[in-house]
């Protein structure tokens, strides 16, 4: 009995061990596989997976740290003061400013994974729907636009399509990646749509991308392509579906979806697509309760004064900016009780076109805000204001641009006097490369075009407020350190170390 | 667990069967040979028999016994004794106290050995070594008592968890705390045990003991065994001990200015004179009962317990409260071949807690601000409260405390069941199931008078659920045998699976018209989407299939050896990876019993080496898993509902060749006793080399994914087996046991790890990924965003901190530093990082603990005394608060006998990495016995205890305990952030008491 125990139950025993050494299947709960996916036969999956696609470059504008603040602050339009150890921030901004960049910046790096995050979207995407030829178009002109951004800011950028597999895509050069944005808007442009859809590409859309290329193409690839540009921009204007809105800021609004300016927007939601944080980023803390904003923001970005000192007093687009005395909803007026003793203002909140010094004990209150996107009244840190990355207002002035730039000067103060008037200040009478660079400037302020226009317009490198001449090589940012850890095929832009 | 396994030896041995023969009744006393007094419950029982008696509390005992039989004495700790009994019928027994403990038993993990069979490095903690006071987590009875050991909780959080390192650091991910293995269920939470109901802790602290319990021993193991229900027959025990605890605060070094200094130093007055360290703190009261029931009928004995605990926080708010019930059962039937156990415990816990920010601006809020204001005074009087938009950073301490509410419940069932069968005298099969049902459900609550972030939206509430299923089953099998004359030899084989599913969902809304139901009807909130809302649900689940075997081998009591390997398959790893085994093996020799060393009683040299593993965060880092992406509205337009959907997006970049990471330790050691084991003592060598650690790395986001073919990185890193580490160490314990002063006997022991820092051998794998250093310990806001203070580089020890040395400050108040070039700047900004020096390091050389324990009649004296050496901190109170710059009018300055005057903005510089060297005087007892002639009363012991008592150091931060992690991230080590929770003192008063 007791040997007949025992043997069954070592026998049982020994089924017990071999049963532990099972390698068990890991189960998911929670989420869906690939396979999963690539089955589905739900209808709005496409369009979802499309939808997200585009979401993902919403991150590369319109919060702190973005490639929005690199463009801006880089440029003589803003800058981001210390106010003793507040916005100090390890120096970065202050490198920004007075193009000291290098590659361990923060944003620098930001920006670079927000676009990339886009690309690898798009390529998952293309490579799961093949056969989807529309949709493999969009796709291919929506990395085609990431990598306008990218040729822009950072210069030479591996290129990875749907179909490699090197996990370390080398440095491809800023040539090269030219003509790679350049074919894939020309061999995909036919299969998009001509209606205008704003927050998708489009055709219109389309053509804004290559004008915009080929509008620096001297600057990216040597040789200039202004003709080129102007048949791009001249198939836009004669397209006939854009005007410009009367009111200038009626493409800033927090419903500006309908403008009949917009042509491609980033479309912020201050529920669904969050990340458009400006009145935030600018305002000062008691500019919460100019507009009763739902949180208080943090007195970072303000705009240089001779920036702001170069719109005439009646130019309707000097709105957009916080000048002055600031006042409550309820209007009553706003005092700073931290207001530096050295303030010449009091704690009356002022902002003054002034900044008394970048680093490091700007003024609370120094400088002038940003306001072009309008801050609804009880707005949450997310706003909801649609960000133009293409605007009709811009295809004008690049028109005359390009227009200027063949010897047709007089050509081109048509368009650029159509942008003066719509101002509702004079015509001017002649053009020269500064007028139109400074008109740009006051068209184009905050939406993130002033670093590529001054570096177009050979200005970049030149000396402006706490900030010395800079090398050229500070014309593309440098490729970021961490990116260049994880992937040993990425070469440094020259100048960079 | 000692004591219990001596009755089963005792009463298996007794099965033989006794012939009755002609008794007659045998009395006397057992008492002590180191004091004199009777010792109650020595356990008395007839040689081969199963007859038995306990003595009383004197001591005395009466037994019927025959003349030609023999009586044992033994009780734990105390050299047993056997009599024949022959013609006597008073006997009066002297135990000599058995100080080096050598038969005393050790739970080994799947089994247990005699001390002196041992080759590995343990460490074995019974009660009476424990700390005391008002001790509410298992670990802290072990605080400083281990060598080798590191128990932290800086700061006093009465629901904050303690940081558990054995040796150092070994793995960088979730499992960097020691494996906890309560009666053979190992991963069981501590909250499942209280410390009233531990019969001993055996830590397991080298590679081969630990590799029995293989991919989850490479930080180690505890094994926690609680008492079991006593052998007297139909003897009960009640024990009721219950004590009160008074917290108050502790600011070691640290102070802010008063009003009139803040004004005199420039800053705004808003007319009000506030403490606000005071405003928010009280003298916490916190008190525990705990009642246990024991005995025992036929082959039942059981050991019933009820532990209640009230912990209250030095904040106002802070609470913890928790009821444990715990019944231990064993049956022995079939004569005592076979063996049943059931343990099940059942704990309810609730807790509340606030924002940790309140430490942070308690110190630095304007002292001349008001708590309440009706709008005149500040720019928002949100709720009544003043509140000024000085900065986003800085919130009214007490509205902060008041306006926001975290708190949950939590409810755990451990049951474990256990089966044990001799199938032969030498075989014995044992199976045991174990269940481990956790449920928590969290509150928050930030009020519409919440400054910071409930106002805005309206008020915002959240409830969420965490459910955790974990089932272990575990078989073994277990031959002893004589293989050859004097070498005796224990097999152990041995299967178990593990299956962990977690599930939860939560929900947070907001914009609510009321704030007096808090979570308890979020349906009242409008909003369920959008900012300051959410609502998920989750499940995953994970399975462990292992194998093991051990041999253990002892030649004539003078030379063993033992070897062992484990198995282990998991589903969290990719295809070809799932299984990898964990070898050991260790040998020791007894060098007493080769040669006569004179004083020498006990010397054995071990030596060991073992592989253990450590199991990745999460299980499905192999798999590609799609999750939520973000929400997507079709047509833009948010009336549609029907367009509306949430994107499906790859969450990670999967890595199916993921596999184990491994640790392969090598340990050297000595055990010894001298002068008849009075001295006894412990050291070890320890080297360890962690290999493939897993570890999260920077890829090529958009890039083709080199581990899935046909994949791209959607997120900017990937799971792989990247670093190698390599540490070392060395240990030394030792105690002088009976020890007198004339009536005072006096138990010093003390303890030492000296360190051998981990050294960062690679951090990088094939194909170029990885790095050269990484930098971590970003400082935050304000001012200090981009500033990271860690650097962590191949062929340095881990958690150097890196900036600019301090030179002075210049006639105009500002700083003058200099990087490791001698270029001078006067910011942390002003240097490039590759151009910053090494200017500390965050880990320890060393630690120890010393305790003294007396004892004079029926006092009890003992005091505790642990530190750590040659670890620096960063001290963020002064980084951030102590200079006097035009910025600090807004705030407060905090004020150190290390504070400059400097007129410049805070930067970073190595003037605020400081020396954290510290020791402590960590606990502190003083008990009496009191005499009891009640015929009901055993005894009655008093006891008061203090905690912290005080500490000296150089730190001037609110406490220099060692930071082993960072947020839990143990590569950014040695940072005292802003939000550390006060430290407390802490004074108990008890009262233990035994009933008949």
């Amino acid at each position: 009995m007791i040997r007949y125990t025992k043997t069954t139950i070592l026998a049982v025993a020994l089924l017990f061990v071999a049963a532990a050494c099972e390698e068990p299947v890991q189960e998911i709960f929670d989420g869906v596989t690939p396979e999963e996916l690539a089955n589905s036969t739900e209808p709005a999956l496409i369009d979802v997976l499309k939808a997200s696609a585009y979401q993902r470059i919403i991150g590369t504008w319109g919060g702190h740290n973005s490639l929005w603040s690199m463009h801006e602050v880089a440029s003589d339009e803003m800058a981001i003061a210390h106010k003793g150890a507040d916005w100090e921030d390890g120096g970065q901004w202050l490198r920004m400013h007075r193009h000291q960049y290098n590659a361990n910046e923060q944003s620098v790096n930001n920006a670079w994974a927000y676009c990339y995050t886009a690309i690898g979207d798009v390529n998952l995407l293309i490579q799961q729907n093949p056969n989807v030829t529309a949709l493999v178009a969009e796709l291919r002109i929506l990395r085609a636009l990431v990598y306008l951004w990218l040729i822009d800011a950072y210069g030479n950028v591996p290129i990875v399509l749907e179909t490699d597999t090197d996990p370390t895509p080398p440095t491809r050069t800023r040539a090269d990646v030219f003509t790679f944005i350049e074919n894939s808007v020309l061999d995909n442009i036919s299969e998009l749509s001509t209606d205008n859809t704003k927050t998708t590409l489009n055709q219109w859309s389309a053509r804004a991308i290559l004008a915009k290329l080929y509008l620096n193409a001297e600057v990216y690839t040597g040789s200039a392509r202004w003709a080129d540009a102007e048949t791009q921009i001249d198939l836009i204007i004669n397209g006939g579906v854009f005007s410009l809105e009367n009111n200038f800021f009626s493409n800033f609004v927090t419903n500006n979806e309908n403008s009949s300016e917009n042509i491609l927007t980033l479309p912020y939601d201050e529920n669904n697509a969050g990340g458009f944080n400006i009145a935030q980023m600018t305002g000062h803390y008691q500019t919460q309760a100019t507009f009763d904003l739902q949180d208080s923001p943090w007195n970072g970005y303000a705009s240089l004064e001779e920036f702001y000192n170069a719109y005439e007093a009646t130019d309707a687009r000097r709105n957009s900016f916080l000048a002055g005395p600031q006042f409550a909803l309820d209007g009553s007026p706003l005092t700073d009780d931290n207001a530096e003793p050295a303030d010449p203002d009091g704690p009356g909140l002022n902002f003054t076109p002034e900044i008394n010094e970048l680093a490091p004990n700007s003024l609370r209150q120094a400088g002038v805000r940003v306001a072009k996107f309008e801050y609804r009244v009880g707005a949450t840190p997310n706003l909801s204001n649609d960000f133009p990355i293409f605007r009709y207002g811009d295809i004008l002035l690049m028109k005359a641009e390009v227009m200027h730039r063949q010897g047709n000067s007089a050509g081109a103060l048509t368009y650029v006097n159509q942008i003066r008037s719509r101002a509702g200040i004079a015509d001017l009478a002649m053009l020269t490369d500064d007028i139109l660079l400074a008109e740009r400037g006051r068209e184009m302020f905050a939406e993130g075009y002033r670093r590529s226009d001054l570096i177009r317009f050979g200005k970049y490198n030149d000396a402006w407020w706490e900030k010395d001449a800079s090398n050229p090589s500070v014309n593309i940012f440098p490729i970021p350190q961490i990116q260049r850890d994880a992937n040993p095929d990425l070469q440094q832009n020259p100048g960079y170390n | 667990m000692k004591k219990f396994l001596l009755i089963l030896l005792v009463m298996s041995v007794g099965f033989q069967g006794a012939l009755l023969a002609q008794t007659k009744t045998v009395t006397g006393t057992v008492t002590g040979g180191d004091d004199g007094l009777g010792i109650p419950r020595v356990n008395v029982t007839v040689k081969g028999t199963t007859r038995g008696e306990a003595t009383n509390l004197d001591g005395t005992f009466s037994i019927q016994v025959a003349a030609n039989e023999t009586l044992v004495f033994s009780f734990v700790g105390y050299i047993a004794q056997e009599i024949l009994v022959g013609t006597q019928s008073t006997i009066n027994v002297v135990l000599q106290p058995d100080y080096a403990e050598l038969d005393e038993i050790v739970v080994v993990g799947y089994g247990s050995q005699e001390k002196k069979e041992i080759t590995s490095a343990v460490a074995s903690i019974k009660p009476e070594d424990f700390n005391s006071g008002n001790i509410s987590n298992p670990t802290q009875l072990l605080q400083g008592k281990v060598a080798g050991l590191s128990i932290t909780r800086p700061g006093g959080d009465p629901n904050g968890g303690f940081n558990i390192r054995l040796r150092g650091i070994s793995t960088f991910g979730g499992n960097q705390a020691p494996l906890i293995v309560l009666d053979g269920v190992p991963g069981a939470d501590l909250g499942n045990v209280d410390p009233n109901d531990i019969a001993s802790i055996d830590v397991l602290k080298d590679g081969s003991a630990a590799a029995i319990y293989g991919a989850r021993g490479s930080s180690g193991v505890i094994l926690i065994t609680t008492t079991k229900g006593n052998s007297g027959e139909g003897v009960t025990n009640i024990s009721v001990n219950t004590f009160a605890t008074i917290d108050s605060k502790v600011l070691n070094k640290i102070s802010v200015l008063g009003r009139d200094e803040f004004l005199t130093r420039g800053g705004t007055d808003f007319g009000s004179n506030t403490d606000w360290v005071d405003v928010i703190t009280q003298d916490a009261f916190s008190y525990a009962t705990n009642v246990s029931l024991s005995g025992s009928m036929g082959g039942t004995s059981y050991r019933a317990s009820v532990n209640y605990r009230n912990n209250e926080g030095i904040v106002k708010g802070f609470k913890n409260e928790r009821l444990n019930t715990r019944l231990n059962v064993t049956h022995n039937a079939i004569n005592d071949r076979l063996r049943l156990t059931a343990n099940i415990n059942i704990t309810n816990g609730s807790f509340g807690a606030k924002n940790n920010n309140l430490f942070d601006f308690a110190l630095t809020y304007n002292p001349t601000a008001p708590i309440f204001d009706d709008g005149t005074l500040s720019q928002n009087s949100l709720g009544g409260y003043f509140q000024t938009l000085a900065s986003s950073d800085f919130f009214n301490p007490e509205a902060l405390r008041r306006e926001q509410n975290f708190s949950g419940t939590n409810k755990t069932i451990l049951a474990s069941f256990r089966g044990e069968f001799d199938i032969t005298d030498n075989l014995t099969v044992a199976l045991q199931y174990n269940q481990d049902r956790f449920t928590g459900l969290n509150s928050n609550v930030w009020s519409k008078s919440d400054f910071d972030f409930g106002g805005p939206f309206g008020g915002v509430a959240g409830r969420s659920t965490d459910d955790r299923f974990t089932e272990i089953i575990t078989g073994t099998l277990n031959y002893n045998t004589e293989l050859a004359d004097g070498l005796d030899a224990t097999f152990l084989i041995g299967a178990e699976r593990q299956e962990i599913t977690s599930e939860g969902f939560g929900l947070q809304t907001r914009q609510f018209l009321f704030d007096s139901f808090g979570a308890n009807n979020l349906g009242a909130g409008a909003l369920a989407t959008g900012p300051g809302t959410n609502y998920y649900s989750y499940k995953n689940a994970n399975v462990l299939n292992s194998a093991f075997f051990r041999a253990n081998l002892n030649f004539k009591g003078t030379y063993f050896i033992s070897a062992s390997v484990r198995s282990e398959s998991y589903s969290g790893f990719g295809d070809n990876e799932k299984t990898g085994y964990f070898p050991a093996i260790s040998a020791g020799a007894e060098l007493t019993e080769i040669a006569d060393l004179g004083p020498i009683s006990q010397l054995k040299f071990r030596v060991s080496y073992g592989i253990t593993g450590a199991l990745p965060p999460s299980a499905d880092l192999a798999l590609p898993v799609i999750r939520n992406g973000g929400r997507i509205d079709l047509d833009g337009d948010a009336n549609t509902a029907d367009d509306q959907f949430i994107a499906p997006r790859q969450a990670q970049n999967p890595n199916p060749t993921l596999k184990w990471e491994t640790k392969k330790e090598f340990n050297i050691g000595f055990d010894f006793a001298i002068l008849d084991g009075k001295i006894t003592g412990t050291t070890d060598y320890y080297t360890r080399n962690i290999e493939d650690l897993i570890f999260n790395i920077p890829v090529p986001i958009g890039a083709p994914n080199p581990f899935d073919a046909g994949n791209f990185n959607t997120v900017g890193s990937t799971w792989v087996n990247l670093a190698d580490l390599r540490s070392a160490g060395f240990e030394f314990a030792a105690s002088y046991n009976g020890l007198k002063i004339g009536q005072v006997s006096w138990t010093p022991s003390f303890n030492f790890t000296i360190y051998d820092k981990t050294t960062i051998e690679k951090l990088s794998i094939g194909d170029g990924l990885g790095f050269d250093d990484l930098r971590g310990g970003n400082l935050g806001s304000p001012g200090q965003n981009n500033t990271q203070i860690i650097l962590n580089t191949v062929g340095e020890t881990l958690g150097n901190f890196v900036g600019a040395k301090f030179i002075g400050i210049d006639e105009n108040g500002q700083y003058v530093l200099e990087d490791a070039n001698g270029v001078r700047g006067s910011s942390a900004a002003d240097f490039a990082l590759d151009d910053l020096a090494v200017i500390g390091n965050a880990l320890p050389d060393a630690d120890f603990g010393i305790n003294n324990s007396f004892r004079y009649n029926n006092w009890d004296f003992s005091f505790f005394l642990r530190g750590s050496i040659g670890h620096d901190l960063y001290n963020s109170f002064r980084s951030f608060y102590e200079n006097q710059d035009a910025s600090t009018s807004a705030w407060n300055s905090v004020v150190t006998d290390k504070t400059p005057v400097v007129s410049a903005s805070p930067t970073f510089s190595d003037l605020y990495i400081e020396d954290a060297t510290f020791i402590r005087l960590d606990n502190l007892q003083l008990g009496y016995r009191v005499p009891s002639n009640s015929e009901w009363v055993e005894n009655i012991n008093v006891y008061f205890a203090a905690q912290n008592l005080f500490t000296i150091t150089n730190y001037t931060g609110l406490d220099p305990e060692v930071r082993y992690t960072d947020g839990g991230n143990p590569l950014v080590p040695g940072l005292e952030r802003r939000n550390t929770f006060i430290p407390t003192r802490s004074f108990t008063l008890g009262v233990k008491l035994n009933i008949k």
